[in-house]
C-alpha cells in the first residue's frame, strides 16, 4: 500500500475548493429555483418571494454606500413603474447594517418599490452575493434566469429586453 | 467384421441418413410451402381485415401505455410519500420530537408580524408573517413554526410575539412555558386570542397530549 502523502492530500483539497468556490457564486443560481425568503420592507410589511410566483421578479441587492447602486436604482425605479402593470415586481434587498441608512437613501432618491432589509445577511448568503449591486431575474415559474453583477451605464437596456422576454413567456 | 455385416451397417446408415433428411420436411417444411402457395389469395382476402385490426389495436395500445404511465406516476407518488414519512421518522423520531404550532383566535386586537421562539434559551425559530399568512391564521389556519428534537426532561419555551396591537400600536409580548418532555412526541400550541373584557390580546402556550 502506498504511503500517506500529506502534500497530495493538500493538493486534492485545494483543487476541490478551487472547483467548489465558483459553483457557490450567484451566477450559478441560473436555471435553478430561486431560494425563497421573507424579509421586512422599509414600509414595515413582510414580503415573501414565493408569493410572487406567476410574476416576473427582479431582485436587486444594493447598499447605500455603493456608488453603482446610487446610479442604478433611479433607473430601476423607472423600469418598475413601466412594467408593474404587466406582471413585473422589483424587490430591492438592502445590505446595509442599519435600517436608518437604507431609509435615508430611499427618501433621498425617491425610491418607491419595496426595499427589503436583510440585516442578518441571510438572503445575501443564500444568493452568494459577492459584489454590490447584484441583480437577479426570476421567471414566472420561480427559476433564476439572469444574473448581473455590478452595474454599468446602459445595462438597463439589457434588463428591459430580458424583462420583456420573460413577460412574454 | 464380415462383409455382410459391413453392408448391413452401411445400409442402416444410409437408411438413417435418408430418414433424417426426410423427417423435417414433414411437419415444418410442408407448412411454409402451403403458406407460400396460399399467400397471394390470402393477402387479397385478409388485407382489409388486417388493416382494420391494426387500426383498432393502435388505440388499445395507447390506452395500455397511458394506464401504464398513470400507474407509474402513482407509484412515484407513493414512493415519494414513503420517503417523506421515513425522512420525518429518521430526522425527528417520535421519542424526541417536539412540534410547535401557532394559531390565532379572532385576531381583532392583534395583527401578528413575527414570532420568535427560544427553547432552553436558544433561538430555534424566527418567523416573519406576510399579510397573506396572517390572514390565513385569522381564517383558522395553524402554522407549524418549529419541528425539532429534544431530550427527555424539563425544558423552557419562550415565545415572543410582535405585531400591531389595539389602535395600530406596535405591540410586543412574551410567553413562557416550562414543560416536561417525556417519551413520545410533544406538541405545543402558541395561541393568540382576544381578551374581550380588557380589549387586549392574550398569548397562551398550550400543551397537547
Amino acid at each position: 500500500m502506498p504511503a500517506f502523502r500529506p502534500t497530495a492530500l493538500l493538493l486534492a483539497v485545494t483543487a476541490a475548493i478551487a472547483v467548489a468556490l465558483p459553483l457557490y457564486a450567484a451566477s450559478n443560481l441560473k436555471g435553478r429555483e430561486a431560494p425563497d425568503f421573507v424579509l421586512k420592507s422599509l414600509g414595515g410589511e413582510n414580503i415573501r418571494l414565493s408569493e410572487f410566483r406567476g410574476q416576473v421578479v427582479m431582485i436587486n441587492f444594493w447598499a447605500s454606500w455603493a456608488g453603482p447602486s446610487r446610479m442604478e436604482m433611479p433607473r430601476l425605479e423607472k423600469i418598475a413603474a413601466t412594467y408593474q402593470s404587466s406582471g413585473f415586481v422589483l424587490l430591492g434587498v438592502n445590505m446595509d447594517d442599519t435600517e436608518a441608512s437604507a431609509t435615508n437613501f430611499a427618501n433621498a432618491y425617491g425610491i418607491t418599490y419595496p426595499l427589503l432589509l436583510d440585516l442578518r445577511k441571510e438572503v445575501v448568503r443564500e444568493y452568494a452575493v459577492e459584489t454590490v449591486p447584484v441583480t437577479v431575474l426570476v421567471d414566472r415559474g420561480g427559476s433564476v434566469r439572469f444574473v448581473h453583477k455590478d452595474y454599468r451605464v446602459g445595462a438597463e437596456q439589457t434588463y428591459v429586453s430580458e424583462i420583456r422576454a420573460l413577460l412574454k413567456e | 467384421m464380415s462383409k455382410t455385416s459391413r453392408s448391413i451397417l452401411a445400409a442402416l446408415l444410409l437408411a438413417v441418413a435418408f430418414a433424417g433428411a426426410a423427417w423435417p420436411q414433414d411437419p415444418a417444411a410442408a407448412e411454409p410451402q402451403a403458406a407460400t402457395s396460399e399467400t397471394p389469395n390470402a393477402d387479397a382476402a385478409t388485407g382489409g381485415d388486417a388493416a382494420a385490426g391494426s387500426a383498432t389495436a393502435a388505440p388499445e395500445e395507447f390506452r395500455t401505455l397511458d394506464s401504464d404511465v398513470q400507474d407509474l406516476k402513482k407509484e412515484v407518488l407513493d414512493l415519494n410519500k414513503d420517503l417523506f414519512v421515513l425522512e420525518e421518522e429518521l430526522l425527528f423520531p417520535s421519542n424526541t420530537q417536539v412540534a410547535v404550532y401557532v394559531s390565532l383566535d379572532v385576531g381583532t386586537f392583534f395583527n401578528v408580524d413575527s414570532v420568535t421562539l427560544k427553547i432552553d434559551n436558544k433561538e430555534v425559530a424566527n418567523y416573519l408573517y406576510t399579510a397573506r399568512e396572517a390572514e390565513a391564521l385569522v381564517k383558522g389556519g395553524v402554522h407549524k413554526i418549529y419541528l425539532g428534537n429534544l431530550k427527555v426532561g424539563q425544558h423552557e419555551l419562550v415565545a415572543f410575539f410582535s405585531g400591531k396591537g389595539p389602535h395600530e400600536r406596535d405591540y410586543k409580548r412574551g410567553a413562557t412555558l416550562n414543560f416536561e418532555k417525556g417519551v413520545g412526541a410533544k406538541y405545543l400550541e402558541l395561541k393568540i386570542s382576544d381578551r374581550v373584557r380588557k380589549l387586549q390580546p392574550e398569548f397562551i402556550i398550550k400543551e397537547w397530549e
